[in-house]
């Protein structure tokens, strides 16, 4: 179980959304990346995570985040759950330009439906400035019908700020369940 | 879906089956490629071919990641012992193309036997 001196919080979503860089961005260790060359030419890009990111960030005060990338394609689904566990909180990175963002949302919120109930989570939704649909309250909506109520966030995981503002609604959220 | 070349297929089940052959108390050999798409699955039907190459590419890159880590170079072979038989798996760079060949044994088979198979298959693969 996480103790909130040691906090995991766990990147997930969709293939190419940012996952990797965003850990990278944010830990302050040279981050742990198990990343393969890339086969399947629908994706568009040269590597794919296979096996997991890792990465840590100090708060301060004694406080250390642990950083979890899950690998974004549905074939690796067994991995979003392992690596899920005893996380604190998730956060749902979702590229804008792929052709269905809210699907892909849906698929990552039906992933997790065991663990949001007890888990803190924030949605990052990436390129926006390219692909401004759907806006982030199309996401909002999505998933105040699903009855949850999280932050959705227009982010740029290559800045190191955003994904900081990411983590810290995870862990805002956190504090608020104690 | 994974764009392999033809050749790489073809090898792939040439060194599939005869793994197979050669090596008693093999039940299954798959071939994936190292982000995780099965390419060829010779033996036992029970074994869910896409399934297993994705968690054997994940495995494998846990396992590059630790053997980085800890100053030791490309990892060549993985091995689950289990209380039933044995996964081995070698990780092939196969002229450009790194792909995971996958052997799943019962416990009559000799890991040495297996690892020395797996070794030539490589070597035969990028002699051809």
């Amino acid at each position: 179980m996480a103790t909130l001196n040691h906090l995991k919080i766990v990147f997930t979503g969709t293939p190419g959304a940012g996952k990797t860089t965003a850990i990278g961005a944010l830990s302050d260790t040279p981050p742990v990346v198990t990343d393969v060359r890339n086969t399947d030419a629908s994706l568009g890009k040269e590597n794919t995570t296979v096996g997991l990111d890792f990465g840590q960030v100090d708060l301060g005060d004694g406080q250390f985040v642990r950083l979890f990338g899950t690998p974004g394609q549905l074939r690796f689904e067994f991995m979003w759950q392992i690596i899920a566990t005893d996380a604190l909180g998730l956060v749902i990175l979702i590229d804008n330009s792929r052709p269905n963002p809210l699907d892909d949302l849906a698929i990552y919120l039906d992933a997790y439906k065991d663990l949001l109930p007890t888990m803190s989570c924030a949605v990052g939704i990436g390129r926006t400035i390219e692909c401004p649909l759907p806006t982030v309250d199309d996401f909002c909506d999505m998933l105040a019908a699903r009855g949850l109520l999280f932050p959705v966030l227009a982010v740029d995981v290559r800045k190191r700020e955003d994904v900081l503002t990411l983590v810290d609604t995870v862990l805002v959220q956190a504090e608020m369940r104690l | 879906m994974s764009s392999v070349p033809t050749f790489l297929s073809q090898q792939a089940r040439q060194v599939a089956q005869s793994l197979l052959t050669a090596i008693e108390g093999t039940r299954a050999v798959v071939v994936a490629t190292a982000d995780g798409f099965d390419l060829v699955q010779v033996g036992y039907s029970g074994v869910e071919a896409s399934r297993l190459a994705a968690m054997v590419s994940s495995f494998a890159a846990l396992g590059d990641a630790a053997s980085r880590e800890s100053g030791l170079g490309t990892p060549r072979c993985l091995v689950i012992d289990s209380t039933d038989g044995r996964l081995m798996v070698r990780c092939m760079q196969v002229r450009d193309h790194a792909i995971i060949v996958v052997v799943v044994t019962d416990k009559t088979a000799l890991l040495g036997l297996v690892w020395n198979h797996l070794a030539a298959a490589e070597k035969a693969m990028n002699a051809e």
